[in-house]
């Protein structure tokens, strides 16, 4: 090999420090950012498809009216590409060995369901089983209860309508077990080929159809559009992303993986910058002898640029081999906690950030003071040359800011994310101006003396420039890591609050009043805690302002909740979870006025001061509406769009309580003693969906503490760079002042102590700045609450300390084991 | 002047010619005169010291011989070629094909080995078997065992020796160095002296060299004195001592 080629050799390169150093950022960025994006993509559509299971699908359309809707609907998504299932719901009676009892049937094609699999048992102690599809014909899968309640075994046969089915299997868990008032009874899954013959479902009976729709989300749009003006008002189109319990965390997830991916382009940047300039710095002898030895500034600049494309191939490259063992570990990690396998896709294009990454860091950070070595003087051969500090360009400056926030937006698009960390790096630079400052007044009285905190505040002094430098990328670097722990916390926080251990499980519905205290006592014994009781009643919102309410809401805002029966109650405390957010709650003795769920007065249009007229049974029952409140849908509580005064218009309508409760797994057999002594009460089991909520969330939490520790090693390794960047001078110093006569315990003292100095202000800086982007954050993205987090901001500069003084230390260890001698020898 | 520069009268034996040099720096708040009016003639194939006290000017006098860098004013011509004001790329190419350099601090790059470093000026110049001829300079320079080892493993000495093959791979026709012994002991100092000496008799090469050392600055053919930034040069020592390799 040449040696002129030799010059430009990775193996060579390798070599020399600094460069170790930008391919270590490269290599950390191109992994960090290729491992966020390869496994968020995957993380995406393995949510997508928990999700989905939710509906079992990725769409579905019910029809509520009892009849079901055109065959040509179904051709018509078919020849779009999409999958399709069907399924018919109603309640019926079914029969046993001489007991019979209410059930929610849903019968079910042989593709149902579309996302998701259905879990069963074949006898009480038997194992779960999944299976992709719903029981055979003449078969039904019943809840458990049911084997009680009907008094049959499996194997026996109960009986729907005219039709005998045989008892094949226990539900355990339907994909789409998502819960409706509707379902209150123990559900019975049968094929939907044998409905028909039960005669049970006739036209106008209640009975709802649904079908479920699967496939591209370019198609199901287009079926949407195809589809909706030939939708009638009892037709309600149902996607995952609606106001599902899940679908909210699902999004902050998937904006934190995105904070986090971009702040590792932002990290990998800032190691980039600093390794490549100290590079640069080093080169200049090399160049000026290369000049003075013939090359001209073009072949200077082809060698140099030759060797950034190099170094891009060797970041991308390791990075990649980094990255994909780590995607495929997090991988099997969730198929772990799913318990079903994950299939592992590359996704080509997640990679295109990391690609680009490499890409820009190396040509926004790398490349000026690269660029600039094109003007180094041959001169320098002979005699150092003034003039040449290094100092960046503006220009160089500006064009780094757009691109890595061009970056930064390309890769997040989100606006929001951009601002709120460009605006918390310029406050960090602002309080850095102020402190540089102040340093220069404070620190310039100082003089040395044989103390080592003198000898590091002169030291800080008079590197006042490197100093502050240091300052700057350290506390930017604790800045990004802070806020991404910061953000992480308060999620998880959020998430754990949202579903508590004692979350109830289990809803009581249709409680007769003489029946509560009865139910009550039943719990009690069995040191079950209740929640609070609430009266139901069942009624329709059928006007507005006196006006008929179908044609006051416009066609565009007509929702389900003008087409079902609403869950009216009345109430004189605010539940915890609620918040009114216009109006007031009802005052003590009040009796008039309701309360309205906030998202459905959106939805309808509704003020404070409106007049809805309800229609229950044969009644009608107005009020004004005095209050608009927030609800919180997933926190697994009865809900209600409507709540009125006690005592109020509500209390001569027929009610019903309704309430939830905790009930451990352990305790799972109470039930059926609960179903013998109350056969009117529904028992509602939301266990299961909570577990796989649960399983979900904590799927999404092991995802974000492995990208943390990535980030974090990024930022560990940006730290390392910055330190080591200086490593030469500072064990050139080192070497003097051992050769002046300084102890070696005074150099080392000194030395932490400015380190562990560097440290606690990029500490504080860091925190400060962190604390800014979260305000800025949470209220921006992650619509949370802003708090102060008063451990990190206590510990995080005293951490930074320790840390950096140990740096500091390290760098020392190379001075101090040799004599002074060969270590000038070895640093000319 | 003196006789040296007066007599010659052939345009083609001259191979460095310095007219009216000046050479100044601006600092922050006055301006510094580094050289002033520095004029001088250089014969092919001639050895010329120049001596001066530290700080006197003869690095920055050097450089600018050397084309590394341009005068304030004045010209300076090379084998013919008005330098001062070439581009800074032809200057580039006019020192891979006609210049040597040999420095105080070797300025061998670390991450070459010996060979390598002696091959560089080769390739950058074009040479057809670099290796080959980069081989034959070492061993010639007394380091045919060391090739492959990198500058940190050799002496102070024996990188000088890599320098100065390196100075001479490309056939240079002026080689110029700055205090080539300044860095080296006394004994080292003299055998690399001797060998630059006499490498630079065989290829008949004009050296322009900067020394401290007397006994060096007496084996050139002529010495020339500067002194804050102004040139002189004595006419007394006239008489080149022996030259040989000890
Ligand atoms: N670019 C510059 N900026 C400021 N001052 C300079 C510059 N170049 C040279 N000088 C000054 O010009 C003077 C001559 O410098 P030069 O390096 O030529 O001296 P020298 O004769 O080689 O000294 P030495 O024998 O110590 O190497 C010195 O005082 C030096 O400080
Ligand atoms: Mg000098």
């Amino acid at each position: 090999m040449g040696a002129a080629k030799k010059l430009s050799s990775v193996r060579r390169d390798w070599r020399e420090r600094d460069v170790r150093v930008v391919l270590a950022a490269l290599i950390v960025a191109v992994a960090t950012v290729a491992t966020i994006a390869l496994f968020a993509s995957q993380l995406q559509s393995t949510l997508i498809s928990s999700a989905s299971s939710f509906l079992a699908a990725d769409r579905k359309l019910e029809a509520e009216n009892g009849i079901p809707v055109p065959p040509e609907w179904r051709e018509e998504a078919e020849r779009r590409g999409l999958k399709t299932a069907e399924m018919i719901e109603f309640s019926t009676m079914v029969f046993g060995n001489d007991n019979f009892q209410l059930v929610a049937a849903k019968a079910v094609n042989d593709d149902y369901p579309l996302k998701g699999e259905v879990e069963y048992q074949l006898g009480e102690d038997a194992p779960r089983q999944v299976s992709a599809r719903g029981p055979d014909r003449g078969n039904v899968w019943i809840n458990p209860r049911l084997l009680r309640l009907l008094d049959v075994e499996i194997g026996g046969s109960l009986e729907i309508g005219n039709k005998a089915l045989t008892v094949s299997g226990l539900l355990i868990r339907e994909p789409d077990g998502g819960f409706s008032m509707a379902a209150l009874a123990p559900r019975v899954m049968m094929h939907s080929d044998d409905v028909a013959a039960t005669n049970v479902v006739q036209q106008g009976s209640r009975v709802e159809y649904s079908y479920l729709y699967a496939g591209e989300e370019s198609d199901l749009n287009a079926f949407y559009r195809w589809l909706e003006p030939r939708l009638e008002p009892s037709h309600e189109w149902e996607s995952i992303r609606d106001g599902e319990a899940l679908s909210q965390s699902l999004l902050k997830a998937e904006r934190f993986l995105l904070l986090g991916g971009s702040l590792a382009v932002l990290l990998a940047a800032v190691a980039v910058a600093v390794a490549s300039r100290q590079y640069a710095m080093n080169q200049r002898d090399t160049v000026a002898l290369l000049k003075t030895l013939g090359l001209s500034s073009h072949g200077i600049g082809q060698l140099y640029i030759g060797r950034l494309a190099l170094w891009g191939l060797v970041g991308i490259v390791g990075g990649l081999l980094i990255a994909l063992p780590i995607v495929w570990m997090l991988n099997s990690l969730v198929a772990d906690l799913l318990e079903r396998p994950v299939d592992f896709r590359l996704d080509i294009l997640a990679l295109t950030p990391a690609l680009m990454t490499a890409v820009v860091s190396l040509f926004a950070f790398a490349y000026p003071p690269i660029r600039r070595l094109r003007n180094v003087p041959a001169m320098r051969v002979l005699r150092s040359q003034p003039g040449e500090s290094g100092r960046e360009a503006w220009l160089d400056i500006g064009i780094a800011v757009v691109a890595v926030f061009g970056l930064v937006w390309l890769y997040a698009r989100e606006v929001s994310l951009v601002l709120a960390l460009l605006g918390g790096l310029a406050a960090l630079l602002g309080i850095l101006m102020v402190l540089g400052w102040l340093m220069v007044i404070g620190l310039r009285r100082v003089s040395g003396g044989g103390n080592a905190w003198r000898l590091a505040l002169v030291a800080l002094y008079r590197h006042r420039r490197a100093s502050l430098s240091q300052i700057a990328v350290f506390s930017m670097t604790l800045m990004l890591a802070c806020t991404l722990v910061l953000v992480r916390s308060s999620l998880l926080d959020d998430w754990q609050a949202q579903l508590p251990e004692d979350t109830p499980n289990h809803f009581l519905i249709n409680i007769a009043p003489d029946a509560v205290d009865d139910v009550e006592d039943f719990l009690q014994t069995r040191s079950l805690p209740l929640d609070t009781l609430y009266p139901m009643v069942r009624g329709r919102l059928t006007e507005l302002n006196d006006q008929p309410v179908k044609e006051t809401v416009s066609k565009d805002e007509r929702v389900g909740a003008l087409n079902r029966e609403l869950n009216l109650t009345w109430m004189d405390q605010l539940p915890a979870d609620n918040r009114v957010v216009d109006g007031e709650w009802f005052e003590e003795g009040q009796r008039s006025g309701v309360s309205v769920e906030a998202e459905l007065a959106e939805k309808l249009g509704l003020k404070l001061g409106d007049k809805l007229g309800f229609t229950i049974g044969s009644d009608k029952v107005s009020a004004e509406i005095t209050s608009i409140r927030t609800v919180q849908w997933d926190s697994m509580k009865p809900n209600f769009y409507m709540a009125f005064p006690p005592g109020g218009a509500l209390d001569a309508m027929p009610a019903t309580w309704i309430t939830s409760f905790h009930l451990p797994a352990e305790q799972k057999s109470e039930l059926n003693e609960f179903s013998r002594k109350f056969p009117t009460i529904s028992v509602l089991e939301v266990d299961h969906i909570i577990e796989r909520i649960r399983s979900i969330v904590q799927q999404v939490t092991q995802a974000i503490e492995a990208i943390l520790v990535l980030i974090l090693a990024a930022a560990l390794v940006v730290m390392a760079a910055v330190v080591s960047a200086t490593l030469q001078d500072r064990q050139r110093e080192g070497a003097l002042l051992r050769t002046l006569g300084g102890r070696q315990s005074l150099l080392v003292r000194s030395t932490m102590v400015e380190f562990a100095l560097l440290g606690f202000f990029a500490g504080v800086l860091g925190v400060a700045a962190a604390e800014a982007a979260v305000w800025a954050l949470q209220y921006r993205m992650f619509e949370g609450e802003f708090r102060w987090h008063w451990n990190v901001v206590l510990s995080i500069p005293l951490i930074s300390a320790v840390l950096l003084s140990v740096f500091g230390r390290l760098q020392l260890r190379p001075v101090l084991e040799v004599s002074p001698m060969l270590l000038l020898r070895r640093l000319e | 002047m003196k006789d040296q520069t007066t007599t010659t009268s052939d345009i083609a034996g001259i191979m460095l010619k310095a007219t009216n040099l000046s050479h100044r720096v601006d600092l922050a708040d006055d301006t510094l005169t580094i050289l002033q009016g520095v004029n001088l003639e250089i014969k092919r194939a001639e050895s010329v010291a120049i001596v001066g006290r530290s700080g006197s000017g003869k690095t920055t006098l050097l450089g600018l011989l050397a084309g590394l860098d341009t005068p304030s004013e004045g010209s300076v011509e090379l084998d013919g070629a008005t330098i001062s004001s070439l581009s800074e790329d032809d200057r580039a190419r006019l020192r891979a094909q006609r210049v040597g350099f040999v420095f105080q601090s070797f300025q061998l790059l670390p991450a070459l080995s010996a060979i390598e470093n002696v091959m560089l000026p080769l390739e950058l110049g074009g040479h057809e078997n670099p290796e080959a001829k980069a081989k034959d300079l070492l061993v010639r320079v007394g380091l045919g065992e060391r090739l492959h080892h990198t500058p940190r493993q050799l002496s102070g000495g024996e990188q000088q020796r890599v320098a100065i093959a390196r100075a001479f791979a490309a056939d240079p026709i002026v080689l110029f160095a700055d205090e080539p012994t300044g860095n080296l002991d006394n004994h080292t100092g003299q055998a690399i002296s001797d060998l630059l000496m006499a490498l630079n008799r065989e290829q008949g090469t004009t050296l322009v060299m900067v020394t401290h050392d007397e006994h060096l600055a007496a084996r050139c053919k002529r010495q020339l004195h500067i002194e804050a930034g102004e040139l002189s040069e004595p006419a007394t020592q006239n008489a080149p001592q022996a030259e040989s390799i000890a």
